[in-house]
């Protein structure tokens, strides 16, 4: 019997796991997934927004500005790589600047600290380069980036230092009222719990449709993204988008724009399309084309194209695609269902959801505890400490880090430079890497610009060897994912 | 006993930067023109690089007169490498290299290394081209290799990457990948080109593909990929003059595995650092006919440098970088002044891009790749608008390296090389 069970790994589910872990409570999240942040909140531009688009009084606008305000503390305590770049949205012609004035206004209402709305020449001034056609902008400097599976990961990782347990390979088919208690039904057993947090993601409305007469419908949006190599990194600062107004996207899109990324590639994105299948994850052609035309076309605009003048289509090492949850009542689901006391959604978070969801969790802990008194710990631990990755390390740190432990030595990942000793702290981790993905998603082995052409046999091997298992049993992303095959004359 | 500080700075006259078989053949020639101190550092737990995995035959006929195996080539050079002495460090990778020659490394046996190098050859091979780069639509389930990937996989590690596999990319890898799937008994159920024409060896083509009845679909791209967990099919388009899918054309070919042969890069993230000057038109540093890159006293050489169709011919340019090293060293290099070599209409990867108006050889090569398939066409190399040299050819393909050579003494000024249709 649990106190309180969370559905879904992603932002959403960690946060709250992390802040209810606070309290004295036996918390247990399940996972569908092979590993924790395998759904939206791995799969995005890595944004952390300021809160300028999200319209006034709504809960996107008010758990934006909080979530923002909160990243700073937040990324700290859990070694997540984080940075203000600002963010730029950029008009080319005279109505888009009346739109540009009109987030403004937004922002101010909203509550974002610091925006203004920028001539070209201020513009100018914060960031050389931006192209002839460029007239003005919104500057909102509380925009950032921040790497989002590791912000995830580590949340996770928080929580379980606090008792927090996580069932991965668990899908709940049915949540329903047994007695007194919640009765969550999965492919694993029977879970039962007095709470439920519902951070289902792109299927949190079979979820709340199951307890709640207050029905809601998710649509999955599809996000495309492509990925330059960070080779460019140097030549891009600010997150820099377009205004929304006349784009391609029907609308869904908060623009066309290039951001960089804490890991020091630079993400395209990205356009927006509905889909019928919640874990469609394919890229299209379309979408691709989409971004490829945007930029073939307005890349002058961009400061980065005073010294890189033409779209360098060969830079681009991976495309990628998201799906966002998006509520048929376009906007945040937050808080305990009515009809339904102990279940608690945090439903439709689609973007700015990886900004708000760390808000969204503080809140979600915060209102249960209210209403149901739950007492705090008094041995709670916000840090998360973890090492340097190699590749940020000086060659003194280098030498220290090897001193220690000669797996510092060898390097596995050449694009990326991870060392072995670092693969084999991301399989032995509080949830450890079980598969190729997980290994990528905690060290970048594999996510640079041979990706994983080299070293994915290798991390295939200290995988099989770690967790002593046969080699033909370890799989790319779990489930059915099996990279080999058989046996060289056993077929 | 591990270094606890990393002070210590070693002297080298030269290293090595790579050892597979371009760092080799350099290090071999570097000895035989008196050069004893060299050091190469590998960044793997062996020497000899992709030859390692290469069981197929078909190398070392220009090289030794012998059709050898890419593992029997790799030994020659290896028992040489010992017999000679030279030293090499593996399990050792490169992090920096700097302007002036000095190069940080580190190993699990030794930690952070710091090298000082009178000289420097950068043979560091090239990598596949990934997926990624390609953006083709789709899911990214397992079952997606590269096919050296799977090459290591079959060869050096004794698994099957897949049973019903398609095969995107006529190169030279996917083309011998073809044959060794259908030997060890997966079916390989057809090998897309996007191009009208491939960009293997047409000795594969017929060996590898024709010999094991495997089709070859020319014209022909993956538009998407399918499969969640496992792939399990691809759509294949026919495409048009321009390379876009053809709306009609799709067809689903169920399949586990997709294998990609699309494109080799030569691998060059060290050069930033050294401010070494990087082809856009090779992917590798821009060299003049000694094979010096724009930092003196660093030389590139083998795929690193531009990517061969023939080991055969990495050893030889290889061996030519390795002797010009060791003339620098010995502090015989010129100081001549230097014209610029220029690609023109249908000529991409020309190498060299400069040329010393004097040196010890009469006579310069130059490599390079037609950009097209040409039949009855005249190689030109230009000069002020002045015919100097010109050869001509029945057939240039982009899958076979074109060469010729011209007498040094016969330029003056920057040259232009180009290939007109007759």
């Amino acid at each position: 019997m649990f106190d309180v069970i969370i559905i879904g790994a992603g932002i959403c589910g960690a946060s709250v796991a992390r802040f209810l872990s606070q309290y004295k409570l036996k918390i247990a999240v399940l996972e569908k997934g092979s590993d924790v942040c395998v759904g939206t909140s791995r799969s995005n531009s890595a944004t952390v927004h300021s809160g300028h688009d999200a319209l006034p009084g709504t809960q996107k606008a008010r758990f934006n500005v909080l979530g923002n305000a909160m990243y700073d503390q937040l990324c700290q305590e859990l070694s997540v790589p984080f940075k203000r770049n600002g963010t730029v949205i950029f008009a080319t012609n005279e109505k888009d600047m009346h739109s540009v004035c009109d987030l403004k206004k937004q922002a101010d209402i909203n509550g974002v600290p610091g925006a203004e709305v920028l001539s070209r020449e201020q513009l100018l001034h914060l960031e050389p380069g931006f192209g002839a056609r460029v007239l003005g902008g919104l500057f909102a400097p509380t925009g950032g980036i921040v790497c989002p599976y590791t912000l995830v990961i580590h949340s996770c990782y928080s929580a379980v230092q606090n008792g927090v347990e996580f069932h991965r390979n668990t899908a709940v088919a049915a949540v329903k009222k047994d007695g007194g208690a919640w009765s969550v039904l999965t492919d694993k057993g029977r879970f039962r719990c007095n709470y439920i947090f519902n951070c289902a993601g792109v299927n949190a409305d079979i979820f709340n449709n199951m307890v709640s007469e207050q029905h809601f419908h998710i649509t999955p949006r599809k996000g495309e993204h492509l990925v330059l190599d960070k080779s460019l990194a140097p030549f891009a600062k600010a997150t820099i988008c377009q205004t929304p107004t006349d784009l391609p996207g029907g609308g869904h899109t908060k623009g066309m724009g290039l951001m960089p990324s804490m890991d020091g590639t630079l993400i395209l994105g990205c356009p927006a399309y509905d889909s019928i299948y919640p874990e469609d994850t394919a890229t299209m052609r379309g979408g691709v084309d989409e971004i490829l035309n945007y930029f073939r076309t307005f890349w002058d605009c961009f400061p980065i194209s005073s010294k890189i003048p033409v779209f360098p289509e060969p830079k681009i090492i991976s495309s990628f695609c998201g799906v966002r949850a998006h509520p048929d009542t376009d906007d945040f689901i937050v808080g305990e269902a009515e009809d339904a006391p102990g279940f608690f959604n945090a439903a439709g978070i689609e973007s700015p959801g990886l900004t708000a969801g760390p808000a969204i969790g503080k809140h979600l802990a915060e209102l249960a505890s209210d209403k149901y008194g739950f007492i705090r710990r008094t041995d709670y631990n916000p840090f998360f400490y973890k090492t340097k990755p190699f590749r940020e390390m000086t060659e003194a740190e280098r030498q220290e880090a090897f001193i220690k432990d000669p797996d510092y030595g060898r390097l596995v990942c050449r694009c990326e430079q991870v060392t072995l000793a670092e693969i084999k702290a991301a399989i032995h981790a509080p949830i450890g890497a079980e598969d190729i993905n997980a290994v990528k998603m905690r060290t970048r082995a594999g996510m640079g610009r041979c990706q994983g052409g080299f070293c994915s046999p290798e991390i295939l091997r200290i995988l099989s060897k770690e967790l002593q298992r046969d080699p033909l049993s370890i799989t790319q992303c779990g489930g059915c994912s099996k990279v080999l095959l058989g046996k060289v004359g056993i077929c | 006993m591990r270094n606890s500080s990393v002070e210590n700075l070693q002297n080298v006259d030269l290293v090595i930067i790579g050892g597979g078989c371009a760092g080799m053949s350099a290090a071999i020639s570097a000895h035989k023109n008196g050069i004893r101190d060299i050091l190469i550092l590998e960044r793997s737990s062996y020497l000899g690089g992709v030859l390692k995995q290469c069981i197929h035959n078909g190398f070392g006929i220009h090289r030794f007169g012998q059709d050898l195996t890419g593992s029997e080539y790799a030994k020659r050079y290896t028992d040489e490498i010992d017999r000679l002495g030279i030293s090499f460090l593996t399990d050792t990778f490169v992090l920096s290299l700097t302007q002036d020659h000095d190069i940080t490394a580190i190993s699990p046996a030794g930690g952070i290394l710091r090298i000082r190098a009178k000289a420097v050859i950068l043979a560091m091979g090239c990598r596949e081209r990934p997926r990624g780069a390609l953006t083709i639509p789709g899911t990214r389930p397992a079952g997606i290799f590269s096919a050296g990937t799977a090459q290591r996989y079959l060869n050096l590690e004794g698994y099957i990457v897949g049973k019903k596999i398609v095969i995107l990319g006529s190169g030279d890898i996917g083309l011998i990948m073809a044959r060794e799937f259908a030997i060890e008994g997966s079916e390989v159920l057809a090998v897309a080109e996007i191009m009208p024409y491939s960009s293997g060896l047409i000795r594969n083509i017929v060996q590898c593909l024709e010999d094991f009845h495997i089709p070859l679909y020319y014209n022909t791209t993956v538009t998407r990929i399918e499969g969640t967990e496992r792939v399990t099919g691809v759509w294949l388009s026919q495409v048009d003059a321009s390379r876009k899918p053809v709306p009609g054309t799709e067809r689903f070919v169920a399949c586990d595995t997709l294998v990609l042969s699309v494109g080799l890069i030569p691998e060059n993230e060290l050069c930033s650092e050294a401010g070494i000057e990087l082809s856009s038109d090779t992917g590798g540093a821009v060299v003049d006919d000694s094979f010096q890159t724009s930092v003196p006293g660093v030389f590139a050489c083998g795929n690193a440098l531009h990517v061969h169709d023939l080991v055969d011919f990495v050893s030889m340019e290889s061996e030519v970088a390795g002797e010009r090293a060791a003339q620098f060293i010995r502090g015989k290099s010129d100081t001549a002044s230097v014209v610029r070599a220029e690609p023109g209409f249908g000529v991409m990867a020309l190498v060299p891009q400069r040329v010393r108006l004097t040196g010890a050889e009469d006579r310069i090569k130059f490599q390079f790749r037609p950009r097209q398939r040409f039949e009855n066409a005249e190689i030109r190399i230009t000069s002020d608008g002045c015919r100097i040299s010109s050869v001509k050819k029945r057939v240039l393909t982009p899958g076979e390296m074109c060469e010729l050579s011209l007498e040094r003494s016969s330029i003056h000024s920057d040259l232009k090389v180009e290939v007109i249709g007759l």
